[in-house]
Formats: C-alpha cells, sequence, structure tokens
C-alpha cells in the first residue's frame, strides 16, 4: 500500500537553516513518491509548528510524518503527540535529525543539504514501514523505596510517606541520621544540626506509613519501573529492641573496647553499644566483628545482666523481600580518608583531624563535651591550621572534583573555634574560595572581619610533628612567602568521595556512576534528580558533593518524582520493543544472555519478549547471528531500507 | 595407543545393545590416505570403523542434518546418535550445547586421543610422496608417519605432514565423551597462534594484498560453509535460496527477505561473505580447520578464524568449547575486560 507521508523540515533558527537549504530539502523531498506533502517553517517545535503539522495530516490525508529537526531524544515526543493530535497513530512518526547529525557538525551548505536530504530520505522509508503501535500498559505498586537514611534520604522518605504512600527506608547502619548528626552546627546559621535532624528522626520512627529497615542492606534488585521486587537482607543486632529497656547495663560489663566510629575515632565504643543517645531506633547493637565471641558464646557477660532477656545470640541474618514501584537512592558521601593523605601525614599524627573529627571535637555530644582539645594531650590549642582542598581539586594525585561545602565548613570551623577558644588564632589555607548561596559570602567575611580568621591563599606541601607541635609548610601565594607555622591542630577538610560501596550497589541496581564513582544523573541539567533507569532517583551527596540544604531540595525533588509514579495506576510503556521471529530462532540464547533488562527469556526452545520489561535496545538484534529478533519499527528490513536510502542517489 | 579393537567392540556393542541409533565414524577411504566418514548401522559393519592419521573430518557436521532428520519425523527416535570425535571435534559438541543446539542426550561420544600426533595434511603428505600413491598410512611410535606404497614403506617425522592445527592444537583429547579411546596425554603448545603471525606481520597494503588476492579466487562454492559444524542457521545471510520458507511465512515476510550481499563472486561480494563468517565465528570455531581443508581453491580460510580466536583469548581472556555452561564471547562481559576501543 502506498504511504501518504509528510515531511516537515525545521529551520531551527539558524541552527539548521544557516548550514542546511532547507527549502531545497523540502522541495526535493516533495518529489518522493511517497510523500504527499513536504513543507519548511522557522521553529517546527513551538504551537504554530506542531498545528502545522497538526493541520497538514489533516488537510493532506496523510498516514505518516516525518519531521527533520534536532535528535530524536529532545523532541520525538512532541512530534508523535502532534501526530496523534492530526489523528494518525503516534508511531507513524519518525525524526530525521539534520541538525546534530548534520548542520552542527558541517560548513559546507551544499553538502550538508544533500546530507539532510539522505538523512531525511532514510527517515521516510523507515516510517513508511512502520507498524501502528499502541502504547504497553501495566499496573503500578504503590510504594516507594529509599535507600540511605541519612537527612537526603529521611526527607524523601518523609515527603513521600506524608502524602499518604508506603515507603521502606533501608539504612545499611545501626541508626539512621547519616552525617548530619555528626556535625556540631550548620553555616551559615550557625544552628545546632542535631536539633534541626533529631525532630525529622523521631517523625520517620513514628510515621505509620514509613517502614525502617536499619542494619540492612539491598541484596538483589528485579523488576522494572512500577514493579521492582527487592531483596534485603537485615543483619542481625542481638538485640531484640522490643524487650529492651535502654538500662544501658550491658555495655558497663562489656569487656571490649573499640573505636567509636560516631566519633570518628576519637573515642572508644563496647561491642554492645548505641550508636549515641538520639539513635533511632533507640536501642543496643551488638557488633559481632568485635564481640569476643559469639557462636560459641565465650563471653555471654551482656546476656547475664540483661534483666529483660533483650539480648538473643542466635539472631540470624534475615531476607525480606519488597514489592515497591519505585526507588530513591539516597547513599550519601565518606570523607577520602587521611590515610591518602602521605603529604599530610598520611593520618598518623592524632592532632591532625578531618573535617568531621573537628564536628566531634565542637560538638556539645561529642568526646570533649565541646570544648576543643588537642587528642594528643587534651590541651587547648592556641594556634589552629585549616587546610582547604585536602584531596579536592587535585587531580594528579587525589580528586579532580571540587567537593563544593569545604569553604563553607571551614569558615564555620574557623569560627566555631574562636567561639570556643577567644584567644587563639585560625589560619585558613585555600586555593580559592567559593561561597555561592544564600548568606554564604557574608558568612566567611564574618569569620574574617568578626573572628579575625587569617586567610592564606596558597597550598601547604607538608606537615610533620616538631617539638610537640605540628609543623606547616605552606605558601602565600599573595604574599609571595613561603609560611611556616607550628600549630597545635591541624585540621583538613577532606574530599567528599561517594559513600563505600556505592559502586556495588549501583551495579546491583543497574544504575551507573559518574568518572569520579558519584551516581550519575540521567541529565545533567534537565533530569538532575533522574537515574538513567526508569523508577530510580537520586538525592543528595550521592549524586554529586552538597550541603544540606541542596541535599534537601534534590530530596524532594526525587519524592516528587517518584510520587508521579506512585501517583498512578497504570503506567505505559513504550510498545517499540523486541519481536521474535520463531522460525529462526535455534534458542541458542545468546539474546537472553546479553538482554541488560533480563526481557528475554527461553521457552520451548524459542525466545519469548516480556514487553515490560524490554526497552527496545536492540542489542539482541545485534547479538543474534540468525537474525531471529528485532526491535519493532527498526527492523533489519527498515535498516536496509535506510541504507539504501542514504547511499542512493 | 588406541586400540581400534576397543573401538570396534564398544561400537559393535552399542548397536547390539540398541543404546544408539547409529554411529558416526571413518572407515576406510577410496585415496589411501584419507578415511571416509561412516554412517554404520548394523553390527556386523562395526568391523569397518577405522582410526589413523587420515581422519581427519570433523564428523558433529553430521550432528546438523541428524537434527533436522529429526524435526521431520512423527515419532522420531530418540535414542542418541554414536559419534566418534577427536579433541578438536569434542569442542565442537560443547560449542553446540553451549549454544543448545543439541542436548547432551542427543549423542553418545566415542572420544579418540590424538596422543602424540594428529591427523595429516593430504598436501603435505603429497608433496613427499611425490606423485606416488599410498596404500596406508599410521603413526608409528616415534611421532613418524609410516606411509605403505607399492614401493614398500617409508617414514616421515610428524611434524613434517600434521595439519598446521594439530602442530597449534592445544587439547590433543576429548574434553568431552562417554568412553575414551587412548592415552590422556597432557600437551602443552606455545605455538598456539604461530600461523597467524605470518599475517600480522605483514603491512596493511600487503595485508589488504594478501587477501584481495585470495578472495579473488573464492567462487562461492560455500564448501567452507557445508563443513562447518557451526554453521547451522537455516537461513544464511548470504544466499536467498537458503531462507527458511515454512507453512506459516507470510507473504509479507517473504518481501521482506533482505539481499545484503549479492550471488555473484564479485569481489566487494565475497569479502563481505569471508568477513560476516568470520565475524559469525568468533568466540565459536573451535579450529577443525575443516573449511580450509575442503577449500577447492586452496584460500587459507582458517587464518580469519584463528586470528579472531587470538583476540578472544588475548582480550577477553576466552576460550571456546571448553565448557558448555559458560556465556557465549558475544553476550558476555567482565569488569575488567579491555574498553579502550570506546572513545
Amino acid at each position: 500500500m502506498k504511504k501518504r507521508t509528510g515531511v516537515f523540515v525545521c529551520h531551527c533558527g539558524i541552527n539548521i537553516a544557516g548550514t542546511v537549504d532547507v527549502k531545497k530539502v523540502a522541495d526535493k523531498l516533495g518529489k518522493h513518491k511517497a510523500v504527499a506533502h513536504s513543507e519548511d517553517y522557522v521553529y517546527m517545535c513551538s504551537d504554530p509548528g506542531q498545528n502545522l503539522i497538526t493541520n497538514a495530516i489533516k488537510e493532506h490525508k496523510l498516514d505518516s510524518i516525518v519531521v527533520s529537526c534536532c535528535s530524536p531524544t529532545l523532541h520525538e515526543k512532541t512530534f508523535q503527540n502532534a501526530a496523534k493530535a492530526g489523528g494518525i497513530n503516534e508511531f507513524q512518526s519518525e525524526i530525521a535529525n539534520i541538525r546534530e547529525q548534520c548542520s552542527w557538525v558541517h560548513k559546507d551548505k551544499e553538502k550538508a543539504t544533500i546530507k539532510a536530504e539522505k538523512i531525511t530520505r532514510s527517515a521516510v522509508e523507515r516510517v513508511n514501514k512502520n507498524e501502528s503501535l499502541e502504547p504497553i500498559s501495566f499496573p503500578v505498586t504503590r510504594r516507594a523505596m529509599v535507600i540511605g537514611a541519612g537527612i537526603a534520604g529521611i526527607q524523601a522518605a518523609l515527603d513521600m510517606a506524608n502524602t499518604g504512600y508506603e515507603v521502606v527506608l533501608v539504612e545499611k547502619n545501626p541508626s539512621i541520621g547519616g552525617h548530619m548528626i555528626q556535625l556540631s552546627e550548620t553555616f551559615p546559621t550557625l544552628d545546632c544540626s542535631q536539633c534541626i535532624l533529631s525532630p525529622k528522626m523521631v517523625e520517620v520512627s513514628k510515621h505509620e506509613n514509613i517502614k525502617l529497615l536499619t542494619y540492612s542492606e539491598v541484596q538483589e534488585i528485579s523488576g522494572y519501573v512500577g514493579n521492582f521486587n527487592v531483596k534485603i537482607k537485615k543483619n542481625p543486632t542481638f538485640v531484640d529492641p522490643d524487650k529492651c529497656t535502654l538500662c544501658d547495663e550491658c555495655t558497663k560489663v562489656c569487656p571490649v573496647l573499640t573505636s567509636d566510629e560516631f566519633d570518628l575515632g576519637l573515642t572508644g565504643r563496647r561491642a554492645i553499644y548505641m550508636p549515641f543517645p538520639q539513635a533511632i531506633p533507640a536501642t543496643y547493637t551488638l557488633d559481632d566483628k568485635h564481640c569476643p565471641g559469639l557462636l560459641p558464646i565465650a563471653c555471654g557477660k551482656c546476656a547475664d545482666v540483661c534483666d529483660p532477656g533483650a539480648i538473643d545470640y542466635d539472631m540470624k541474618p534475615e531476607i525480606i523481600e519488597e514489592e515497591v514501584g519505585a526507588i530513591v537512592i539516597a547513599t550519601g558521601f565518606d570523607l577520602y580518608e587521611k590515610e591518602e593523605m602521605g603529604e599530610y601525614g598520611s593520618g598518623k599524627y592524632p592532632d591532625v583531624l578531618d573535617g568531621l573529627q573537628f564536628e566531634r571535637l565542637c560538638s556539645a555530644s561529642g568526646p570533649t563535651q565541646g570544648e576543643v582539645l588537642r587528642p594528643s594531650d587534651h590541651k587547648v590549642p592556641k594556634e589552629v591550621v585549616f587546610i582547604q582542598c585536602s584531596g579536592s581539586r587535585d587531580p594528579e594525585q587525589h580528586c579532580a572534583y571540587c567537593s563544593k561545602i569545604c569553604c563553607m565548613y571551614t569558615a564555620k570551623h574557623a569560627m566555631l573555634y574562636k567561639h570556643h577558644v577567644p584567644d587563639g588564632q585560625a589560619y585558613i589555607f585555600y586555593i580559592d574560595i567559593r561561597s555561592g548561596g544564600k548568606g554564604y559570602e557574608e558568612f566567611v567575611q564574618r569569620a574574617v572581619e568578626e573572628d579575625g580568621v587569617v586567610y592564606l591563599r596558597g597550598k601547604v606541601s607538608k606537615i610533620f610533628e616538631y617539638n610537640g607541635k605540628i609543623r606547616v609548610w605552606g605558601v602565600d601565594t599573595l604574599a609571595g612567602k613561603d609560611i611556616e607555622i607550628d600549630a597545635d591542630m591541624v585540621v583538613l577538610a577532606q574530599a567528599m568521595r561517594p559513600s563505600k560501596d556505592a559502586d556495588k550497589l549501583a551495579k546491583l541496581l543497574k544504575i551507573s556512576i559518574d568518572k569520579d564513582g558519584f551516581l550519575q544523573e540521567a541529565h545533567p541539567k534537565l533530569r538532575p534528580v533522574e537515574s538513567v533507569t526508569a523508577g530510580m532517583f537520586l538525592a543528595g551527596a550521592a549524586q554529586a558533593p552538597k550541603d544540606i540544604p541542596e541535599a534537601v531540595a534534590q530530596a524532594s525533588g526525587a519524592a516528587a518524582k517518584a510520587l508521579a509514579i506512585l501517583s498512578q495506576e497504570n503506567l505505559f510503556h513504550s510498545p517499540q520493543v523486541a519481536k521474535s521471529i520463531p522460525n529462526l530462532c535455534t534458542g541458542c540464547g545468546m539474546c537472553v544472555d546479553v538482554c541488560p533488562y533480563d526481557a528475554l527469556s527461553l521457552k520451548n526452545g524459542k525466545v519469548e519478549v516480556n514487553e515490560v520489561l524490554c526497552e527496545g535496545c536492540g542489542t539482541c538484534s545485534a547479538t543474534c547471528l540468525r537474525a531471529a529478533i528485532e526491535v519493532k519499527n527498526i527492523t533489519p528490513y527498515q535498516i536496509y531500507e535506510m541504507i539504501n536510502a542514504s547511499l542512493g542517489g | 595407543m588406541v586400540n581400534l579393537d576397543d573401538l570396534k567392540k564398544e561400537a559393535l556393542n552399542l548397536l547390539k545393545d540398541e543404546k544408539v541409533k547409529y554411529i558416526i565414524g571413518y572407515t576406510e577411504g577410496s585415496n589411501g590416505t584419507s578415511a571416509a566418514p561412516a554412517f554404520i548401522k548394523n553390527p556386523e559393519d562395526t568391523d569397518k570403523l577405522v582410526w589413523n592419521p587420515g581422519c581427519f573430518h570433523n564428523l558433529t557436521r553430521f550432528l546438523r542434518d541428524e537434527k533436522k532428520r529429526k524435526a521431520r519425523e512423527k515419532h522420531p527416535d530418540e535414542r542418541p546418535v554414536g559419534i566418534v570425535v577427536k579433541g578438536c571435534d569434542s569442542r565442537a559438541i560443547n560449542v553446540l550445547l553451549q549454544e543448545k543446539y543439541i542436548k547432551r542426550d542427543d549423542v553418545f561420544i566415542l572420544g579418540v586421543s590424538c596422543e602424540s600426533t594428529g591427523v595429516i595434511d593430504e598436501k603435505k603428505v603429497a608433496k613427499k610422496l611425490k606423485g606416488k600413491k599410498a596404500q596406508k598410512i599410521e603413526w608409528d611410535t616415534n611421532r613418524n608417519l609410516v606411509v605403505t606404497t607399492e614401493d614398500g614403506t617409508t617414514k616421515i617425522p610428524a611434524d613434517e605432514v600434521l595439519a598446521e592445527r594439530c602442530v597449534e592444537c592445544p587439547v590433543h583429547s576429548p574434553v568431552v565423551y562417554d568412553i575414551f579411546f587412548g592415552d590422556k596425554i597432557k600437551r602443552t603448545t606455545d605455538a598456539q597462534f604461530k600461523s597467524v603471525e605470518k599475517i600480522e606481520n605483514l603491512s596493511q597494503k600487503e595485508k589488504w594484498d594478501f587477501w584481495k588476492k585470495q578472495f579473488d579466487k573464492c567462487i562461492r562454492c560455500y564448501a567452507c560453509r557445508s563443513v562447518c559444524p557451526m554453521c547451522y542457521c537455516d537461513e544464511c545471510v548470504v544466499d536467498t535460496i537458503s531462507f527458511a520458507v515454512t507453512a506459516d511465512t507470510t507473504a509479507e515476510e517473504k518481501a521482506q527477505r533482505i539481499k545484503w550481499i549479492e550471488k555473484s563472486p564479485t569481489p566487494s561480494e565475497t569479502f563481505i561473505y569471508h568477513i560476516i563468517r568470520a565475524i559469525h565465528l568468533a568466540g565459536r570455531c573451535i579450529d577443525c580447520g575443516e573449511c580450509e581443508r575442503v577449500c577447492p581453491l586452496d584460500i587459507p580460510i582458517r587464518f580469519l578464524n584463528k586470528k579472531l580466536e587470538k583476540e578472544a583469548k588475548s582480550l577477553f581472556d576466552y576460550e571456546v568449547g571448553f565448557d558448555p555452561d559458560q556465556l557465549s564471547l558475544v553476550s558476555s562481559f567482565k569488569d575488567e575486560d579491555p574498553e579502550d576501543f570506546i572513545r
């Protein structure tokens, strides 16, 4: 049957028309035997442009359209809708990309015009063999999962739970709160971090729509947007939180002393412990890595003193399966290890701290109850050197990127230090001061003007112990002088890096990571909270270094994106999916193995497509030696015709 | 040493006990050096089986015909087919299993060890005999080929007459079998890809000229395809004649059959044929060398497949035919796979 195709050539201002003679393309294509109508217009994606298409379909009784314009990633949907508005099937619309693939990459107008014609002609051939398809509808599991319960995860979970949907919040540590709960005060307002976060933590624990799984890790995931099946391993805490009365008798008898993660090694804790007083869930955890003998029980002192009998040494890891429709990933960050910084003592010197340790030192709930003291001899440090960009912005040795928050928190640290030690002196070595943000620049100025912090523009080459002090060798590039300071304490603004094992989780979830290991967003500008996998959203520092307000904003954004899925009973899936040709299939299963979406399976020796899982990527089609599987509307036959059209004169 | 009588006895028992449908093996050929494939159904014919240096055919190719025959039968005989295989051939069985083309129960494998030798290259032997006709050939225990002609017997060192693939062979004895004949000798080779080096060392222009000359000879008889155990597709990209047409093939499907390659043996089309075949055999070819042996124009087709075998091994540490459960080369990846070609 002869097709009646309409060809619409877009000028895109001068983006296309500057290099391609669009009128000529439209004229030439108008002579094609399958083309019933062709015209050009300055902005096809504009409202009048779309109307022009819709009207032309009706007027010229078109049964298919080709729009020669920009990349289909931008306006394929726009013109599919225009086709639909004109009364034809949306899959009878194809894009000929004459911008990214032609006008933008060529200079010679004559040749570019010929190429644009060929691209358009091949799209006409393709659309001539397109099937009319209907979107595939499938139901949605209307619950969400949030992985990671720092501030971003907590915010996303609360936002979603407050709209009435059930949320499963998974956290690998014994308590929620993340790094924010470790902080002392927050810039630029210096409000107490715990005071603003703990109400949210309590809200999480009391929320009827939130199912909290702490000390738990995602093990396996299957399914697709709207219907994920997640297997979670809940590690045993060996303490029954329902029986535990928080009497604290167990920690008194525990013979083990190990370094405290919450205080970053500045204090110790027992093998049975509560991470911090405001921990949620408020219960103890028996750390089986440090307990002298759990299986078989070699010590058993804690159980002996536990009156309510809350301690159960036989507790086993539990596998919990959850069905959810959308997932928010907020796995946060870790600090770049001090051990990596050879020039700054590889973490050997006790009085060289990282930013988080200094937060604990300033915190009212910290190891020194808010007094700033040297960890080595508990003396008040009179001179403190803060080093910014420690590990950041150093592509040769460490991380190439800017960790974004260090300028601000170092100013805050210096300020807090001065508040604790008014007669002390704070020095800050910096490369640049990056204080973009509401009230941020004023905050840095305040540190200089009110607290007399000395900012030295330059890098520190080396620090080492000297006469009970930390000698700092740096340079002041503004004064052009070498600087030597014998400091009592040095604080390194360590780079932020993705949290440990985030890469493994990303692999499990089949989302990508960027070159630095942060989770990759679908589009750096226009889809910053979406992952490339439908139904999975990103929040917080897992995606890139960011401060609290940004993490919270992104979390709410991710929650809104997830809610857009949960609020629907059914989702629709593109019908441009793989189709098997059973006659040719030998059942070798190579396509099954290669499918990145687990959409294929073998049944009675032939391949079968799960259309909801299939994303139409065509990997199967490329792998099959026998051309026994192809993707609808981009079949080998269509490709063959397209090649012919682009080769033909 | 492989005891032929043992092989005959086992074959006889298999047929007598009706454990197998028939046995694919080797029998005496007509020209003295080459054996011939034999299909033995009657127990008494098992005496015709031979095992000698001329058993170079890869008999697994016949499993394709067996599968097609079985598919046509209304009440197929479900018993396995007995098949005599060498080390290389046994790897072909593993590939067919990996690709789920056959099931393990479909075959009863009589694995024969090549021990310290292998099979001959007929052309090399013919050259040595200088026109004389061999009546009988066999290996002695010192890696010599003992050739009996009308003038008596002569001894030729194995290395002078072995097929090139046997010199480069990494296995020498079957890796999958039901009964094993001969000694399981562990033999290693450090020259697994020696023959391809000759071509690799050529300049780009020399390579092009070499292959141009070679492919110019090709008459597109498809003997290489016919003899290949991996070329089992019903429909081959190169010829529209073999397109599968069944009762439910629609007119539209027939109309949409694409002629990617012209039938005529012009250089461009012939190039494409050989390149496609080589690519389709990447990670599947087990180097039985049959394609090259049967080529009437002496095109060194094996180089192409061997080169891809080498690439698969060096880039992806992938070797085919040892594990029927491994994923295929193109459908598997490891995190540490090189990706410097992605720019």
